[in-house]
């Protein structure tokens, strides 16, 4: 069936099938970021955000995309120019292994979206549902606060 | 849903109406579903399910006041739920309360409330809730009405989702307020042990009183002994603590692969306490 979305800001208008789960579709187009932890919807390491929320893209098959905007970590910032909050989790040492990393810059995305003097205990909240296998989520919590006071200092573009 | 694709699926559709997604599904004679969050029905899809029939566009997402009450729509998911200002402040902040307590914010932008009603797991915090409230569910299937959560799972209405729509949930006006408790492993994991309580004060004492307690490890079941012993009593941390006893003693709890019935009996009754005793306090009394 035809499918027309948005990804990363670039309107897409593809072939799918019915039952392609978004994950897939994502990574057939080249998201590499969105990996595929456990594939039953506890890991959190497919996270992307459609319509600005965070999903699960590994329990939605792509027709349910249609017409929506699906951001990835492809679309927040890249290796040249990373988002300030890739670049909080880099200066605070919350990246070791890297693979929940996507998920769990794209929830903090989310909660920043709409809170911009989240507590500690908001940001444990928030990343409660990605789960790290490294780092022990310290210098992950510490990197969100991190990314909020450089967006309260007007430091985010 | 382990692989690239949901291997039977061979057509999606998003229904236009009610009507429509009911005639789609009856025209798959069983080998189709209807589609709201996908939380539970992608995790494991049937590998018989042939056609996903889309609900999630036909309105009925929204929470509203009504009659003094609230009513919320089957797809409304649990984050928007959360974000209404009409379901802040019914029941003393309930839903806020129980809310926040399933599952982690990716799960509950994606979650609904119908979807919640129709998968019931035993162990699943909504249903408890909404059985405590006096939640009743208004279907259309091939007929329509209105069904109590707290009847939803038995006899004449035990799979009334196969064939239709949960179309929303109507939440009954209370005088007085209601608070949940759980324990699970972690903070985000499913209940081994729910609870959820309310009470409202006239003349200081308690006019009404409503107990249930769920993964049990049985579906979310109301006390009614347990809101007898409350009904006409000054509230106070003794007449708490004296339910809670109660519950403890009489109580049917089991044993299943996350906990012992034994263990379930003891905490059953500190729930219920907890619950009486935060929800008198918002209460007001």
């Amino acid at each position: 069936m035809k499918l027309l979305f948005e990804l990363n800001g670039v309107p897409q208008y593809l072939d799918v099938e019915p039952g392609e789960r978004l994950l897939r579709l994502l990574r057939r187009l080249g998201m590499k970021s969105v990996k595929e932890g456990c594939g039953t919807g506890d890991c959190g390491a497919c996270t992307v955000l459609v319509d600005g929320r965070a999903v699960r893209s590994c329990l939605m098959v792509a027709p349910q995309v249609q017409g929506r905007r699906v951001l990835t970590l492809e679309g927040l910032g890249s290796v040249d120019d990373p988002h300030p909050l890739q670049q909080a989790f880099l200066d605070a040492g919350a990246v070791q292994c890297g693979f929940c990393t996507p998920g769990m810059i794209l929830v903090a995305y989310e909660l920043l979206q709409g809170n911009d003097d989240p507590s500690p205990e908001d940001v444990r909240k928030a990343i409660a549902g990605n789960l790290c296998r490294c780092t022990g989520y310290v210098k992950i919590a510490d990197a969100v606060l991190l990314a909020a006071r450089w967006k309260q200092e007007g430091k985010w573009r | 849903m382990s692989g690239v694709h949901a291997r039977g699926v061979r057509r999606f559709h998003f229904a236009r109406d009610v009507e429509e997604a009911l005639s789609l599904l009856a025209a798959y004679e069983g080998r189709g579903a209807l589609l709201a969050g996908g939380v539970d029905l992608l995790r494991s899809l049937r590998v018989d399910i042939e056609g996903l029939i889309d609900i999630t566009r036909i309105g009925l997402s929204y929470t509203k006041e009504a009659r003094g009450g609230l009513a919320i729509g089957g797809t409304t998911t649990l984050t928007s739920i959360l974000e209404s200002r009409a379901a802040r402040e019914y029941g003393g902040g309930i839903l806020a309360d129980l809310l926040h307590r399933v599952a982690v914010p990716p799960l509950r932008n994606m979650a609904t409330l119908g979807g919640a009603l129709v998968s019931a797991h035993p162990w699943a915090d909504i249903p408890t809730a909404l059985v405590a409230l006096g939640a009743e569910v208004r279907w259309q299937g091939e007929k329509e009405g209105r069904v109590p959560v707290e009847e939803l799972y038995q006899g004449p209405f035990r799979g009334l989702f196969r064939q239709a729509v949960a179309i929303e949930v109507l939440l009954p006006p209370w005088d007085g307020a209601f608070a949940y408790e759980k324990v699970g492993r972690t903070g985000y994991d499913i209940a081994l042990l729910n609870a959820c309580c309310g009470v409202g004060v006239e003349g200081g004492r308690i006019a009404w009183a409503r107990v249930a307690v769920g993964a049990r490890p049985d579906r979310g079941e109301r006390l009614p002994w347990a809101e007898e012993a409350l009904i006409g009593q000054r509230p106070s941390q003794t007449l708490w603590q004296e339910v809670q006893d109660l519950v403890a003693k009489r109580i049917e709890v089991g044993d299943d692969r996350r906990a012992s019935g034994a263990w379930r009996r003891e905490v059953a009754g500190v729930l219920v306490e907890r619950a009486l005793a935060r929800a008198s306090g918002r209460a007001g009394m």
